[in-house]
């Protein structure tokens, strides 16, 4: 059986350093990259968020950013069954947050054209003031 | 010093830590445009008063979002995920402003209310 050492020691001394270097710094530039683990959690919050965003009626009042929301999550869904799990993670963390806007933007609507009506029924009711212009107008009439 | 271990070092050694430290200097100093992009955004939003004042934790969740982009970008230079958080970034910064407005028109809703029993 040849074992390791025996094979290091037949290479020169001068070339096995170089090999230690190499191997050294490859291990460091190298360690950046981590093995990843299923994005389970994010691709469920990021299903909650369009469900969210669905419920908040973005469908009708944001449309683009829901949809560029459903199509992430659905790559999202294929990128995890090929395990490529960061890319799974990343279009799961983008989709949640796209689906975050679509909510707020509907919300944001809905409140705007609730503060228009009661803008507009404000306006068409009298102000006191306009009542107290009025009374004199009425009540000429019936004085004479 | 990084340059005179290497003068220092034995000539066969040389190749791949001048490598190394090509990488260690090229990490110090590039600026991504993208994160530079969405570090703009942030501090505009900031500078509202009406997003700071109606939308605070939506804003300080995107600036927490850049904190972390600025981390990674310090520490890894991981291109893709650097850009990953620059859009979560802009996004965030997009929902505080957003939110800054609908709180805005629920406001108006209650002066209306208030002027006009």
């Amino acid at each position: 059986m040849i074992r390791i050492y025996d094979v290091v020691r037949r290479i020169p001394r001068r070339q096995r350093t170089r090999c230690w270097t190499w191997v050294l710094s490859g291990t460091i530039g190298l360690s950046g990259c981590s093995m990843s683990k299923p994005p389970t959690d994010t691709l469920a919050k990021a299903e909650l968020g369009v469900s969210a965003a669905r419920d908040a009626r973005a469908d009708e009042l944001s449309p683009v950013d829901l949809k560029i929301a459903r199509e992430k999550l659905e790559k999202a869904k294929q990128a995890m069954a090929a395990k490529r799990y960061d890319d799974a993670r990343r279009l799961a963390e983008s989709s949640q947050v796209d689906a975050e806007l679509a909510e707020a933007k509907s919300e944001a609507e809905i409140v705007r054209r609730a503060a228009d009506d009661v803008q507009r029924r404000a306006d068409a009711l009298p102000t006191e003031a306009e009542r107290e212009s009025r009374k004199p107008l009425t009540a000429v009439p019936n004085q004479e | 010093m990084r340059f005179n271990a290497i003068a220092l070092a034995p000539p066969h050694t040389r190749m791949p830590l001048l490598l190394l430290a090509a990488l260690a200097i090229g990490c110090g100093t590039v600026r991504h445009p993208a994160l530079e992009n969405a570090r703009d955004l942030y501090q505009k939003a900031r500078q509202d008063p009406v997003v700071v004042r109606h939308a605070a934790t939506a804003l300080d969740r995107a600036g927490q979002a850049l904190e972390e982009a600025d981390r990674l970008w310090a520490r890894e230079k991981d291109v893709t995920e650097v850009e990953h958080l620059a859009y979560i970034v802009a996004k965030r910064v997009e929902i505080a402003r957003v939110t800054a407005q609908r709180r805005l028109a629920a406001d108006e809703i209650r002066q209306i209310r208030s002027a006009r029993p």
